[in-house]
Order: structure tokens, then C-alpha cells, then sequence
């Protein structure tokens, strides 16, 4: 199964979780397991229109994803990490 | 070109307007920044002073690594003890003068006492001839950008500047300090918690200017290790997410998501004016005004700093960062980030800290002395603050003397300094750093957002935070390059060839707020003092109060066994 590394300002709906295995041949469907699993995971990450929110930077396997980012085909193993800002200034 | 083995320190005493260079203490060579300021003011300040009086101390420090060729490194901390807080403060800015001074060899500037007559006001000249105090009586209450536009005209090209606006020269405990950036040498720049701008003003300082010359970069002393560490940092920086590059004000729709875009003097944790007030707009107005993403000081690979134009697209200020945003923004519910770039741009003409100013105008407002929103009501009370009217005066002594003075109940503080954007009640291991650090409620002394940790959590979190910003604070680079320890002192081991162990840089950062809680429990100040005010103990956001208990928080006062991912933790603030 891939792995969702979650970054520490989404794991409120983890419970503090900082990676969960799910099922899924793309991106989209790996995040919507996760908002299976821990509901109210998806609206971190996805806007009302189904779309990736702006503000985070993924990756597969260390290896940014550019184009349309939702439909990334995943293997087993694969390993996705969310980048996000955090800074007051 | 001086070198670490060249350091030296200058020493200003404003009573008799005189100024000394000496040697910098050898054994102070890995101090630098907040932890050398922790320093100078354990030793050489009164903790029971009158923080306005000739006997606090004003400390200037650039960081250890400040105007050598690492990236990002030219940070300066302001330090002595707070008008606001009553403790011990550092507050650290960005701009040209860290990297300057540096570049002199000049490790820290020491100020003490006071002139005798409280209407009289100096400068202070810094160059490669020396140090003098000069009379600048002609430049009493300018605002800043007046000030530095008048400085340009009397030094040279190569100089930059610190300055004390006329909230400092007021001693309004929400005053800042200003340095100037490296595009237009405009006080943009602000180290600005805690009032310590008050202190400067205390003192009769009205500016500093630093002149290099044709100084160039601190020779490392291991210069082949030292530049293939710039190298290889800047390199991976580059080819990383590079998370700043459009600056901290787009943070705010994920801060809106995790219920810290705080509304109307914190009682929401949401803005309905999210889109209204996220950066991405800011970055849109670049291609119709101008304006642009930029470096603050020389040598910064990290460009967070936004130059802000008007509908005209003439500058109008820079950076608006998030914490403005949400301060002076949704926090007072304003919509519109043109209203707060203006606001932005008032209070670094004042000097004043946006933060602070931000909270107090809320608890006027929810006190129903300003509506809610009232964009032009808020420019109108700002101009007010050098005019000196009892509200204006309010206002500029931050939030606690605001909610005196309108009788308000809801004061959100912690040590009497106002809470940052991020809220301690959905963050709370954030929260543990407001009641813990010897700084008060300051968002830079150990930011953790985490929303999904347990209690038996908080305090590591906690403490891993403060441990690494004390040292990044310390360092000169800024936390938004975000070096952990082990990029820290792999710099430091470099500069002086010589290995600093994963030991010594835990035990610098943890003897840095040993240093500066010593200070605060001489100055009188307790543990309870610290905890957060009613308003965050009894009014929720997103159903959540701050309730950690004082045994969960005092174990903040032990050190805590370093853990492996301590070294590795990125500086966040």
C-alpha cells in the first residue's frame, strides 16, 4: 500500500498519526482513504471543488509532483510526503 | 576584512554621550545574537532596574555567523529588559546592520545610562575609523521613513541604519526597533516584542548608522570547509520545496483551516475574509502594480520579504506578513489586505510592533470604542498615536494598557504581552511555549504546529522548539532558511575550526533560557505569571479552551533528555 506521510499541522484529525497506509491507484483515491479512515482529514488537503488546496508541495519517493497532481499513479511502497509553510513573520 | 580572531565590542555610555571599542571576550566566541544578549544583561544589568531608567541595558547583537558568506545569516537581536513584559527580552530583525557590523568585526553594541536631559537625542556613527556618539536633536520625532530618507542624504551609500521611531522616542511599551532593508535602505525591518524601541527612546538614541566601507566578508577560519557548507546548504535549499518563496502571508488560508486566522479579538478562529486577506492576492498585485518578492539583507537565498505596492504601484511597504495579517487584519476584521498594508506601513513609520498594536486596537474595538472593521478609523487612530492623545497613547502601549483603559475584560496576554496569530487554544504545545518562554507570548521562542499531539506531548515539543530557535536566534540565520542544530554547528565548527558537538549545542540552547528565566525570577517574575490570561482559559475557538495544567508546564523547567529527532528539528517562527 502507498504511505501518506502526514505533516504535523494536519495530524489534528490523525490523532497525532504521522503516516497512514491506504489503498489506492492514484492520489486522489489514497487521500480519500484517508478521509475514510480519519474523517475530516480531507478538507486539510482538498478545496470544496475536490481540488489540491494551494498551499502544500507534494512529493512521491522525494520527487516533486507538477500537473495535475491528484491523479499520480501510486505502487505499493510509494511513499508521499506534504510540504506546508508554517511561519508567522 | 575582519575575522573572528579580530572581534570586537563597542560600549556606549548615553549619560556622558561617549563610545568605546573593545576586545571581544574570547570565551564568548560562540555567542551570539539572543544567547550573547542573555549574557551581557545576566551580568551586567539589574533585573529589579527600571526597565526606562539609566540602569537597563540596550544590546545590539548580530549573530555568531552574521556577515560571513553563509546564507541568510545576517540577523540582529536587540535585547535588554522589557518596558512590556517586565523580564528579559531579545527580539531579532533582519536588514542590513547585522551583516555591517559584522563585516567591522563588531560583535555587539552595549548602550547604558541615560542623558540628563530626556529631550535631548543622539546618534550613534559605527564605521571602519571608529565609534562616536553625535547630537540629533534635528531628527526628534521623524517618523522612520523620514528619519532614514534625511540619514541616506548625510551618509554614506554603503551605510544602513537602526532607528527608534517616535513610538520609542514616547516610551510606548509596544515601541520597536527598525533597521533598513538592502534594496532602498527603507525601515522595514523590525525587531519589534516587546518595547523595546521604549528602551532605545529611554536612552536618547534616536538612530545608529553603520558604515562598512569597503569591508568585506568575516574570513572563516577553516575557509575551504566553511564555503563548501554555503556550497552545499544553498544548493539543497534551492532544490527544495522552498516553502517562503511567496512569504509568511501565505499562511493564511491553512492558519484560516486550523482555526488561528483569529477573528475579532480572538473570540472565532476563522476570518470570513480569508481570500480577501491571503497572500496570494499580494502576489497577484505584483503583475498589475509592481512590486516583487525580495531578500531583506545580503546573501539571502530564502527572498520571503514582499514589496508591497498601492493601487497606484507606488511602494507602500514591506513585508506584510502573516502575523500583520492577522493581527491588524481578521483580528480587527478587516477585509481587505490593502487596509492592512497601509496600517503596516503606519506603524513602521511610528515604530511600533504590528503584532501588539493589532491586539490592542481589537479590545478597543470589542470594547465598542472603534467598529469592527473600520479600516479608516484605524488609520485615523494610528496617526493619533505621535499626536499623544490619551487613546492614541493606549494603543501604543500595547494591549494590556489598552484594555485598561477601556475597562475591557477580554485581554488575551501572556506576561503581558499579546498573544501572536497562532493560538494557543487549537496549538497548544504553542501555547506551553507562551507561558514558558522567558519572552512571554512570542510566537518566534518555539512555534509547534501540531494540533494532533497528546498532553504528555507538549512539553518535548515544546522545549525542542525553544532549545532550537534560542540557537538559530543566536546564530544569525533566520528561521525561515529553518537550520536545525546539526546545520548550526557544523557553521559554527567551520568559522572557528574546531568540532562543536551535538552536547554543546543542546547545552547553549538550554543555558540561553536557563540565562534568561534566571533574569526573570530575579526581576520578580514566577511561573504563574506566565500562564495565559483568563480570556484564553475561558473563551473557546473550535470548542477548545488553553487548559494545560502549571505541573504539566512547569516540567518546561527541566531538560529534558535530547531525543534524536532534537538535532534534526527545524527552527520554526
Amino acid at each position: 500500500m502507498p504511505i501518506i506521510q502526514i505533516p504535523p499541522p494536519y495530524r489534528g484529525p490523525t490523532g497525532g498519526a504521522s503516516e497512514v497506509d491506504v489503498d489506492g491507484a492514484t492520489l486522489l483515491e489514497c487521500l480519500q482513504g484517508v478521509e475514510a479512515k480519519y474523517p475530516g482529514f480531507g478538507p486539510l488537503v482538498l478545496d470544496a471543488k475536490g481540488g489540491l488546496r494551494k498551499f502544500a508541495t507534494w512529493f512521491r519517493n522525494g520527487d516533486k509532483l507538477t500537473g495535475d497532481v491528484l491523479s499520480t499513479p501510486l505502487e505499493p511502497g510509494d511513499a508521499i510526503d506534504i510540504i506546508s509553510s508554517v511561519a508567522g513573520g | 576584512m575582519a575575522g573572528p580572531a579580530d572581534d570586537k565590542m563597542i560600549r556606549v555610555d548615553m549619560t556622558n554621550q561617549t563610545a568605546t571599542i573593545e576586545d571581544f571576550p574570547a570565551e564568548y566566541r560562540l555567542l551570539g545574537g539572543r544567547a550573547l544578549s542573555a549574557k551581557i544583561l545576566s551580568a551586567e544589568c539589574d533585573p529589579t532596574c527600571d526597565p526606562l531608567g539609566p540602569d537597563n541595558v540596550l544590546v545590539m547583537a548580530p549573530g555568531v555567523v552574521s556577515g560571513t558568506a553563509a546564507p541568510t545569516s545576517g540577523r540582529i537581536s536587540i535585547g535588554g529588559k522589557s518596558p512590556l513584559t517586565g523580564g528579559i527580552k531579545e527580539a531579532n530583525t533582519g536588514g542590513q546592520p547585522g551583516q555591517h557590523l559584522m563585516k567591522l568585526g563588531i560583535r555587539v553594541i552595549v548602550v547604558k545610562g541615560q542623558p540628563s536631559d530626556a529631550e535631548a537625542r543622539y546618534g550613534l556613527e559605527v564605521n571602519a575609523d571608529g565609534v562616536k556618539v553625535v547630537a540629533a536633536d534635528a531628527h526628534k520625532m521623524k517618523r522612520n521613513y523620514a528619519l532614514c530618507m534625511d540619514l541616506h542624504g548625510e551618509y554614506p551609500k554603503t551605510a544602513s541604519f537602526i532607528t527608534c521611531g517616535p513610538a520609542g522616542e514616547m516610551r510606548l511599551t509596544g515601541a520597536s526597533v527598525a533597521t533598513t532593508d538592502q534594496d532602498n535602505r527603507y525601515p522595514a525591518r523590525h525587531a519589534a516584542r516587546g518595547g523595546l524601541g521604549a528602551v532605545m527612546g529611554s536612552k536618547g538614541l534616536k538612530f545608529v548608522a553603520v558604515d562598512p566601507g569597503r569591508s568585506g566578508v568575516r574570513r572563516p577560519a577553516d575557509r575551504a570547509r566553511f564555503g563548501e557548507l554555503c556550497k552545499t546548504y544553498t544548493k539543497d535549499y534551492q532544490e527544495g520545496p522552498q516553502m517562503f518563496q511567496f512569504g509568511t502571508s501565505s499562511v493564511v488560508p491553512m492558519a484560516n483551516m486550523l482555526n488561528t486566522l483569529v477573528y475579532k479579538n480572538r473570540v472565532e478562529g476563522q476570518s470570513p475574509d480569508v481570500e480577501t486577506l491571503d497572500g496570494a492576492r499580494i502576489v497577484e498585485s505584483f503583475e498589475t502594480r509592481g512590486g516583487e518578492m525580495h531578500n531583506c539583507m545580503t546573501g539571502c537565498i530564502v527572498k520571503c520579504s514582499n514589496i508591497v505596492h498601492d493601487a497606484q504601484g507606488e511602494y507602500k511597504t514591506s513585508a506584510l506578513e502573516f502575523e500583520t495579517l492577522t493581527l491588524l487584519g481578521s483580528n480587527c476584521a478587516v477585509a481587505s489586505w490593502e487596509d492592512v498594508a497601509d496600517m503596516d506601513r503606519l506603524c513602521d513609520e511610528l515604530g511600533l510592533d504590528t503584532i501588539e498594536t493589532g491586539g490592542a486596537i481589537a479590545i478597543l474595538m470589542d470594547s465598542g470604542g472603534l467598529d469592527w472593521g473600520d479600516a479608516d478609523g484605524m488609520r485615523t487612530l494610528l496617526n493619533e498615536i505621535d499626536q499623544g492623545t490619551d487613546r492614541g497613547k493606549a494603543i501604543g502601549n500595547g494591549a494590556v494598557a489598552t484594555g485598561k483603559f477601556t475597562g475591557h475584560h477580554r485581554v488575551p496576554h501572556a506576561l503581558g504581552q499579546t498573544i501572536p496569530a497562532w493560538d494557543p487554544r487549537p496549538l497548544k504545545a504553542t501555547g506551553v511555549t507562551y507561558c514558558t518562554s522567558p519572552m512571554g507570548a512570542d510566537h518566534t521562542a518555539g512555534l509547534v504546529v501540531n494540533p494532533g499531539l497528546s498532553q504528555d506531548q507538549y512539553v518535548w515539543e515544546s522545549q525542542k522548539s525553544q532549545i532550537v530557535n534560542a540557537v538559530c536566534d543566536s546564530s544569525g540565520f533566520c528561521q525561515f532558511l529553518q537550520p536545525s542544530l546539526d546545520d548550526i554547528r557544523n557553521f559554527y565548527g567551520a568559522l572557528y575550526d574546531e568540532e562543536v558537538s551535538r552536547e554543546q549545542i543542546h547545552d547553549q540552547g538550554w543555558q540561553c533560557l536557563e540565562d534568561e528565566w534566571a533574569f526573570n525570577k530575579a526581576a520578580g517574575l514566577t511561573a504563574e505569571d506566565g500562564y495565559l490570561s483568563e480570556a484564553l482559559q475561558k473563551d473557546p475557538i473550535a470548542g477548545q479552551v488553553f487548559d494545560v495544567p502549571m505541573d504539566i508546564i512547569n516540567q518546561m523547567y527541566t531538560k529534558l533528555p535530547a531525543q534524536e529527532d532534537l538535532f534534526a528539528a527545524k527552527a520554526s517562527g
